[in-house]
């Protein structure tokens, strides 16, 4: 017994030693939320990554330094399962259990509205994404959207189709039946309406689909010239690639929605060819060729779109500490909402949404409509998201 | 309705039943032989298609070779979990089911620690288009319907000729009679399971091949099992053909002319008239 | 099924004083540690447990008439639909809203009873796993009414007082108590005989005189209001509902509840209840692998420890007693 209780005295004057050694910087606890079991576990292990790759940027580099203190940023992450519960739970947790004063994510309309749910009243900050329109209202004060959304972006898009194709007429739509598509297509068909387009064809799938045929038949029977693959999944979106130049559908494909690039010539081969897809960054951009080594030196398989997103908000997260020279919650929320024109991976970025939404913590910046040539994703033009 | 229309429909029609049938075959089998509703039926495909990308992409196999021999790997490798929890849990049924439940979740979520989550597809052996008559069809899913085919010939042929075939046809008649008869049902059961994760993995890299491949990707040939059997009777090998054929059609018809949703709540509503009405399926027998 | 009769024979034996003092001590224990750690996540995670010690034990009579249902979660969405929707959109008080959301699945199971439960074995499992899709999608794509697959948000507390974690956790813990007392009280009495006598062998049941399809019917119908019930609960508790968290993963995991606690009781949902829902939080740190225990635990289960969790107990306690008898 006494040598057992001399062995846990030696380890923990070890554990205070290296603590006090290393311990001019203090430990900054941030949150992230994301999905990572079941259906939807993508989209959280993207988050997870492209988080994780940021604090380890911002680590390296000396970590957050505000208010004449150096902290070390740790990240903790929970589960959200995909649903309100697991959201709210998560939530709670990192509120209550791990003392955080920041989140990042999650991701999908059902688990971010659980989230913030908790984070508001406790005034935590959240960067999220999230499609419902009841991510933003006035009184979401503590929560950001770092996700540009469809009525920002498809109008824009369909202005830059008008011009480049101008006697294409006829457009088809296909989403998924679930909170993506059931809010995305009405604004879709509203934004080529206003462009001059016919939305000929607008379909929703349940998920598990995956021979698209039958709906891409009767689409082409339609006379539909364009193919817009709104919100969907990578996956489901390479399948429709596929399947439609398959059944000879010699249109445009473009998805305003995703991107999922990478994943959709993984998934549609040869297929791919000419596809086009609103994208978030100019791969040849420095800043994104530096994101670009520092995923694949960790991980495999193709970069999703989403780590990208949450790299970004976690950097934007650091630029606030270092703009409020704190880690006051009150302070470096206002910081967030003053940080526009700084540079991003995205390039420079604003907040908008007062009108739409009565708060103005809506991210806005410039994106990029991409096409596949030769199996490789080159940028085909830049584009202002419109107000 | 124009020609134009009605070929691509067709088509599309025999590819999903080829497919079909191949996984709910298998599932059918086991249910009718081994009285084990196998909830794990699906992720037995998903490994194969695993095992072919493997065989394709790490070891460069030819197809032809890769194929057959990612199917019978992962029949090889099913015997593990008959082994070791089917064969504790015979003649249980919802004790078997639940811990086929487990199975499912441990294959899927290995997957997932494994292979990464993400939606892959196969190198393609077959990307090109073949035009017959002012219409094209796709050689990825025209190779898959012929090996679907030859396949389930192949199955009616060992089941119908050998004597295996017969051991099997008599369990799933009558076990006590069967083993009055001197027919040792364990082994049996070793075959019947193998032939089915065989014939499912065939089925799941074949669906790989013209849909994708991720660890998760079981769910939905095991629902469509499910739907199959209902139809056809579980238990019923002439059923689950039937089955197939039905889904296949109805779902690339009703896809086509009335839309994904409506073709779901229609292939639901089939399900519960049948189970309402004539539980044991179009052609399964009802249980004495 | 052996262990199933043991142990319902066992738990029927007569509730004994040292039974009695152990649910004094876990009521005392249950009603007080919140005076002393008011964390709001731990009363966060007891509250769930509490909840789902409802749908789990609705279940549980469910299974005790000899169905396994893979369609509960439908029970549960539709309970917590009605309260969503009476509350917010036609601000009911949350009262009647309540009984509301008891009654709608309840009358839903007496309509689909009837017809499904003429059903036995996997036929049963079937139609409810399928029943269970079909209510999913009504709600997915029942726009208008349900809001789609973005659900119903800001679904208000019952009460002003209720706001609270704290206070929601002493209101779980009634309900609860309440609910799961019906369960029991159903157990303890005629019926409950019945039951057993319908699982164990529904001919000879049928030539004593009961109306077997009626009376399964009926425990069927308070089954699917009790989860009812607890949807409602769980809806005002989490603010939201959506049709992801009705869909078959739920019913599956009230089922895994009963197996893990063990189905020879009442007991073992309410165990495997609190187990289920306190777990993930313990494996937080293997997050990934999470689920792949999940699946592991249940195959071990059931290929050695059919009587779950509470067999489990009994097991070690017996051990304890009585190294020795360890071949007994």
């Amino acid at each position: 017994m006494r040598r057992t209780s001399r062995i846990v005295w030696i380890a923990v004057a070890l554990v205070v030693l290296l603590g006090t050694s290393t311990g001019w910087s203090e430990e900054l606890k941030v949150g992230a939320i994301g999905t990572l079991s079941g259906g939807g576990t993508e989209w959280g292990l993207a988050l997870q990554r492209g988080m994780t790759i940021a604090v380890d940027e911002i680590n390296a580099a000396g970590g957050v330094k505000a208010g004449g203190k150096s902290y070390t940023l740790k990240m903790v992450m929970y589960d959200d399962q995909y649903t309100a519960q697991g959201g709210t739970t998560a939530a709670t947790r990192l509120v209550n259990v791990d003392g955080v004063k920041y989140i990042i994510g999650p991701v999908g309309s059902p688990p971010v509205l659980g989230t913030i749910a908790v984070t508001n009243p406790a005034k935590v900050v959240v960067l999220a994404n999230g499609y419902s329109p009841k991510i933003m209202t006035p009184e979401s004060k503590y929560n950001f959207r770092v996700q540009i959304p469809t009525d920002y972006f498809a109008p824009a898009v369909a202005r830059w189709l008008r011009q480049a194709y101008p006697q294409m007429k006829k457009v088809g739509i296909i989403s998924p039946n679930d909170a993506v598509g059931q809010t995305l297509a009405p604004l879709h068909v509203q934004a080529y309406h206003a462009s001059k387009f016919d939305v000929v064809f607008d379909e929703k799938y349940d998920r598990g689909l995956k021979d698209f045929s039958p709906l891409i038949t009767r689409m082409m029977a339609r006379g539909a010239e364009l193919l817009e693959l709104d919100g969907n999944a990578p996956g489901e979106a390479g399948l429709m690639v596929k399947q439609s130049r398959q059944l000879g559908f010699k249109g445009v494909i473009i998805q305003t929605g995703g991107p999922g690039l990478e994943e959709i010539i993984r998934v549609a081969g040869p297929f791919a060819e000419g596809f086009l897809s609103y994208d978030l960054f100019d791969p040849t951009d420095p800043t994104v060729q530096g994101y670009v080594k520092g995923y694949r030196a960790k991980y495999d398989g193709p970069i999703p779109g989403i780590s990208v997103m949450y790299y970004n908000a976690t950097r934007i997260l650091h630029e606030a500490f270092k703009k409020a020279d704190s880690v006051d919650v009150e302070k470096v929320r206002a910081a967030l909402e003053k940080l526009d024109g700084t540079s991003t991976i995205f390039g420079p970025v604003r907040w908008t949404g007062q009108e739409r939404y009565g708060i103005r913590h809506q991210l806005l910046h410039d994106f990029f409509i991409s096409e596949i040539k030769d199996g490789k994703v080159r940028i085909k033009a830049r584009v202002a998201a419109g107000e | 309705m124009s020609v134009s229309l009605l070929v691509p429909i067709l088509f599309t029609g025999v590819s999903l039943s080829a497919i079909y049938i191949l996984v709910a075959l298998g599932f059918t089998l086991v249910f009718g032989i081994m009285r084990v509703v196998n909830f794990a039926h699906g992720e037995f495909a998903m490994m194969g298609g695993f095992a072919l990308l493997f065989l394709l992409d790490r070891l460069a196999w030819p197809y032809w070779l890769a194929l057959p021999l990612a199917a019978l790997m992962v029949g090889v490798a099913s015997l593990l979990p008959e082994r070791f929890v089917f064969r504790r849990l015979y003649g249980q049924e919802l004790p078997s089911m639940i811990a086929a439940l487990g199975l499912s979740v441990v294959l899927a979520e290995g997957g997932i620690i494994l292979f990464e989550v993400h939606e892959r597809s196969l190198p393609s052996a077959f990307s090109g288009l073949i035009h017959i008559g002012g219409f094209t069809f796709p050689e990825d899913r025209l190779v898959v319907v012929a090996i679907a085919l030859a396949a389930l010939a192949a199955f009616w042929l060992f089941v119908r000729f050998t004597r295996i075939g017969l051991a099997l046809r008599t369990v799933a008649q009558d076990r006590e009679i069967a083993e009055a008869q001197g027919i040792d049902t364990r082994a049996t059961y070793r075959v019947t399971f193998f032939l089915a994760t065989t014939l499912a993995a065939l089925g799941g890299a074949l669906f790989a091949q013209i849909y994708a491949l991720s660890p998760l990707m079981g769910q939905v040939p095991l629902m469509k099992a499910f739907i199959i059997v209902i139809i056809g009777g579980l238990g019923s090998v002439p059923g689950a053909a039937l089955g197939g054929v039905l889904l296949g059609m109805s779902e690339s018809f009703l896809n086509t002319f009335y839309g994904a949703s409506v073709a779901q709540f229609a292939s639901f509503g089939a399900i519960i008239l049948l189970l309402v009405l004539r539980p044991w399926g179009l052609l399964g027998r009802p249980e004495g | 099924m052996m262990t199933t009769r043991v142990l319902a024979m066992s738990a029927s034996a007569g509730v004994s004083r040292a039974r009695w003092a152990w649910l004094a001590a876990g009521a005392v224990a249950l009603l007080v540690w919140p005076l002393f750690v008011n964390e709001p996540f731990f009363l966060h995670i007891a509250t769930l447990a509490l909840l789902y010690t409802i749908g789990a034990a609705s279940l549980h009579l469910v299974l005790r008439i000899g169905h396994l249902s893979l369609g509960h979660a439908a029970f549960l969405g539709l309970g917590g639909y009605t309260s969503a929707l009476l509350t917010t959109a036609l601000s009911w008080p949350f009262a009647a809203a309540f009984i509301a959301s008891g009654l709608v699945p309840a009358v839903v199971a007496l309509i689909v009873g009837p017809i499904v439960l003429r059903l036995r074995g996997v036929y049963f499992v079937l139609i409810t796993f399928t029943f269970g899709e079909v209510v999913r999608l009504v709600f997915t794509e029942w726009q208008s009414l349900t809001g789609g697959a973005d659900g119903i948000f800001r679904i208000p507390p019952p009460h002003a007082l209720l706001a609270s974690k704290r206070a929601y956790y002493y209101f779980a813990l009634a309900m609860a108590v309440a609910c799961v007392g019906v369960v029991a009280r159903i157990l303890a009495s005629q019926t409950g005989r019945f039951i057993d006598a319908i699982r164990e062998g529904e001919r000879l049941a049928q030539s004593s005189g009961v109306p077997i399809l009626r009376f399964k019917v009926m425990v069927f119908a308070i089954a699917c209001g009790l989860v009812g019930l607890q949807g409602s609960l769980l809806a005002h508790f989490i603010t939201f509902v959506a049709p992801g968290a009705y869909a078959f993963n739920e019913s599956l995991n009230l089922l895994v509840m009963n197996v893990i606690g063990g189905m020879g009781s009442l007991t073992g949902p309410l165990v495997g209840a609190v187990f289920l829902t306190a777990l993930p939080e313990f494996l937080r740190g293997w997050v990934e692998l999470q689920r792949f225990l999940y699946g592991v635990v249940l195959i071990i289960v059931m290929l050695f420890v059919p009587g779950g969790l509470v067999e489990l107990g009994r097991r070690t306690i017996a051990l304890v007693r009585e190294p020795e008898g360890r071949d007994a």
